[in-house]
């Protein structure tokens, strides 16, 4: 195919919001047939500078090129028209209608009169071409994220979009359909298309990508073909240091546990038993990882020893005190901290950075006498915590609604970690999920540091390299049961893998 | 062309006050041209609207009229910022009332107390009434989960009928024809006696009360607890809040200031109990004054003297324009209407796109 060598050229580009810079003076290319990751933090501006690209920010200097012409994209029709198409974060459908219907919506081209069999036989074939499973006819609300995300790709296909740019696609994907996903982006490729994919998972850039291009701190810090990289260059691109290893010198005491749950029964949201007899012990200085698919129990026990949610049967026991069903405050007040795996449903959006910081702390006597909360001291403590966390806020008094989830994210956990004094047990539910790189790293050092100081660590995650790396004991829930533990030494993905699928330990080393 | 609606970012305070400013002023040109089509210059409405602030004696008057409503409405900012959705001020200012008067008509058949503590009772008492009516729908919402809406307004017309059953029954002045009215309260059980006007206890006491429920909700612990409450009830479970008990402080506030607006009714404006249908809703009036005061305890009792002027302005142009007096609600109503037209431009931005 002859033509100019970039489809997309983009040069100079600098756009700045109140407060911050998002993209200083950056460049891009993207070439005919090539997937291009855009690497980078949270922050780090990837999702701005192809929000520019698609129109929906004008740049505040910087010049953009498209089939080798200079254009000016005023918002997304220009740049639909320039066969440029975006597949956001968050879909753009609507449920109630169908596939077909959502792929036309907002064409011009189809006239008064939709002729409904031709959309039909077009979409069919496209859809066959990437041996996909959706039917035109389906309606959206019927599909999983996975073929929602389909739609979307469709919607772009129908379009004859050449350059296609995808916003981290595969954050709502099971792996399958991440693999699925993959192989529909270099077919893509293969027909000519350029595909951009904004990432922060560098496991994606090494399975699908030809090129990468690394962002930090809104500026573009280098562009590698993929196959003349490693994970190491890249993290140390993206971070603009080597990671810090996990090391710890801790040692456990393991005569009196801190924690002793024995028996516990609690209900799910819908009335079924989603922990079922679940008994362990938890020790001082001790990190105890919980493995399993999401939903297996997990939320659901931590939710109830935070005495967020009724134990039917069983005991918890804090240092030898029955917490079981205690009110929160009383449970708080007993050194018991808890980080929830959906941020935002336990935090206060309207209320600024430095009121859900304090959030648990507000009765507590570092910021309160037993008639006024020391606003002062409140504040103190949260400009430390938000240098501390790296929360990006313009001020302490900024609403949290208008943070990023990741922001809300590091808030939450500095809000446990930075607010409640004689914290015993630490209960932490995907702490790290959806986090960049060096967010991640930061939230294990701090457990680990935790955990050296005496404090106990519940550690709930669907990782199993995290839970590998920190845990000193993994336990494996499934259907809410507790189906085997593994000591540091004995873990084996392989076997672990196998108890989430709810095979027992016994049966495993058989 | 098209028009497009955009979310705006975090806005400023002054933003935020510009917008009802404006809003407010647009509810005039609105309600303006509905007086047109009546058949009434606008410019005589408003400009009578107007001459009411202007003057010593309608200001005193728009003051007086405004002190239920202030205090109404200063309880509905502890309950609307807890996100407890009080719509019975109404009841739980007839609640006040009934214990004001209850007071007054114990001590004048019985002789309860000397008379200089009778003022003081019916304070604590009209405060007492209208906060455990309030906090009656709240221990439910706390107890069973049942939402406060639907409570809070029924037991408004339980109020309403109970106040209707006093006056033309026990309470009903003997010596009266026959007439639905209590008896006239004597000087020590009436507030214009104290300082010579109500307004001018009124209106001390009110921003007095307004200062401590703004220190109260920014300061201490249990007002903190009532944001958090209001924002997000998970997160106030999550954060150790003690719901139930937050609730029925907080409704206890609420109703109980409602009450005192009962009070000041009856032991300031009429000086004496007459039926319901005289007063009837200021409870509801007072919602509007505190989403106009953006549920800023401060701003409430300005408000609440502007609306106050509005009811005097009612009776003004009913008398010289020959007006009903339901004209002057529709500029209330207009005004309502606008105050949330505005809330809505203050999130949203509309933008001409070509």
């Amino acid at each position: 195919m002859s033509g100019p060598e970039y489809l997309v050229e983009m040069r100079g580009i600098v756009k700045k919001f109140p407060n911050v810079v998002a993209n200083d003076n950056v460049s891009f290319t993207l070439r005919p047939g090539e997937v291009h990751a855009l690497l980078g933090e949270n922050g780090a501006g990837k999702s701005t500078l192809m929000n520019i690209l698609y129109g929906i920010y004008r740049p505040d200097a910087g010049e953009i090129w498209v089939y080798g012409k200079k254009v000016d994209i005023r918002g997304p029709r220009d740049a639909l028209a320039l066969g440029i198409g975006m597949v956001h974060q968050q879909f753009k459908l609507i449920p109630v209608h169908t596939v077909a219907e959502n792929v036309i919506l907002g064409l011009r081209e189809q006239g008064f009169v939709i002729n409904e069999r031709k959309i039909n036989n077009e979409l069919t074939q496209l859809i066959q071409r990437y041996g996909w499973t959706i039917s035109p006819n389906s309606r959206v609300w019927q599909l999983s994220a996975g073929e929602k995300q389909q739609v979307e790709l469709l919607k772009a296909l129908y379009r004859k979009v050449r350059i296609l740019i995808l916003d981290e696609p595969t954050s709502v994907l099971t792996p399958q359909e991440t693999v699925a996903l993959f192989q529909t982006l270099r077919k893509m490729a293969s027909q000519g298309l350029g595909v951009v994919l904004i990432t922060h998972k560098l496991e994606e850039v090494f399975s699908v990508a030809d090129r990468v291009t690394v962002m930090r701190a809104g500026r573009n810090v280098a562009t590698k073909n993929v196959k003349e990289t490693n994970i190491e260059e890249l993290v140390e691109l993206m971070i603009g240091r080597p990671l810090l290893k996990i090391s710890s010198t801790r040692s456990l005491d393991t005569s009196k546990p801190v924690l002793e749950a024995s028996g516990l029964v609690v209900l799910g949201d819908k009335g079924l038993e989603a922990v079922r007899n679940v008994s362990f012990k938890l020790y001082r200085g001790e990190i105890l990882g919980i493995a399993g698919v999401s939903g297996n129990g997990q939320t659901e026990l931590l939710e109830a020893i935070a005495g967020l949610r009724k134990i039917m049967r069983g005991k918890v026991l804090l240092d030898g005190v029955d917490i079981t069903n205690r009110h929160p405050q009383k449970i708080i007040d007993a050194g018991v901290s808890y980080i929830p795996a959906e941020v935002l449903r336990y935090s206060a959006p309207e209320m600024t950075v430095a009121e859900n910081l304090v959030l648990k702390a507000y009765r507590n006597h570092l910021f309160a006498n037993s008639l006024m909360i020391r606003w002062r001291d409140v504040n103190r403590k949260a400009e430390e915590l938000v240098k501390a966390f790296r929360i990006v806020t313009p001020t302490i008094t900024n609403k949290v609604a208008n943070l990023s989830g990741g922001n809300i994210q590091r808030l939450v956990l500095a809000r446990e970690l930075g607010t409640l004094p004689n914290t015993k047990v630490i209960l932490a539910a995907y702490p790290t999920r959806g986090l960049d790189i060096a967010s991640t790293e930061q939230i294990h050092q701090e457990l680990v540091k935790r955990a050296e100081q005496g404090v106990a660590v519940l550690l709930v995650s669907e990782e199993l390299e995290e839970l590998m790396a920190l845990s000193d004991r993994i336990m494996v829930m499934y259907r809410g049961e507790i189906v085997g533990v593994l000591r540091r030494g004995e873990y084996d993905v392989e076997e672990i893998g196998l108890m989430m699928t709810g095979v027992k330990r016994a049966e495993v080393s058989a | 062309m098209m028009l497009k609606l955009e979310k705006r970012g975090q806005f400023s305070r002054k933003f935020s006050a510009a917008v009802t400013v404006i809003f407010v002023a647009a509810s005039f040109l609105v309600a303006g041209l509905i007086f047109e089509i009546l058949g009434v210059r606008a410019v005589d409405v408003i400009a009578r609207l107007f001459e009411v602030y202007l003057s010593e004696r309608t200001l005193l008057e728009a003051a007086l009229r405004g002190l239920p409503l202030g205090f109404a409405a200063l309880g509905l900012t502890v309950a609307f910022k807890m996100n407890f959705w009080n719509i019975g001020a109404e009841g739980q200012i007839y609640l006040g009332m009934v214990a004001a008067t209850g007071v007054v008509l114990l001590h004048a058949y019985y002789g309860l107390v000397p008379d200089f503590l009778v003022l003081p009772l019916m304070v604590v008492l009209s405060f007492l009434a209208g906060g455990l009516y309030c906090a009656l729908p709240a221990f439910l919402k706390a107890k069973l989960g049942v939402n406060e809406i639907l409570p809070t307004l029924m037991l408004n017309y339980v109020a309403y009928h109970f106040v209707n059953y006093l006056i033309h029954g026990p309470w009903r002045d003997p010596k009266g024809f026959g007439f639905p009215l209590s008896i006239v309260f004597p000087p020590y059980a009436r507030l214009d006696t104290v300082l010579g006007h109500t307004a001018y206890i009124g209106v001390p006491a009110a921003f007095i009360i307004a200062g401590l429920l703004y220190g109260f909700i920014m300061y201490t612990p249990a007002g903190f607890e009532m944001r958090v409450l209001g924002q997000n009830y998970e997160a106030a479970r999550y954060a150790g809040v003690r719901i139930g008990r937050t609730l029925l402080l907080g409704s206890l506030i609420a109703g109980g200031l409602a009450g005192l607006g009962g009070l000041t009714i009856v032991a300031g404006i009429l000086g004496r109990m007459r039926p319901p249908s005289a007063y009837v809703g200021y409870g509801y009036t007072a919602i509007i004054i505190a989403f106009l005061a953006a549920l800023n305890p401060w701003l409430a009792v300005p408000a609440a003297v502007f609306f106050g002027g509005l009811l005097v302005a009612g009776d003004v142009i009913q008398a010289t324009l020959n007006l009903p007096f339901p004209a002057i609600q529709i500029l209330q109503a207009t005004i309502f209407l606008m105050i949330i037209l505005g809330e809505f431009f203050k999130r949203y931005r509309l933008r001409v796109v070509i």
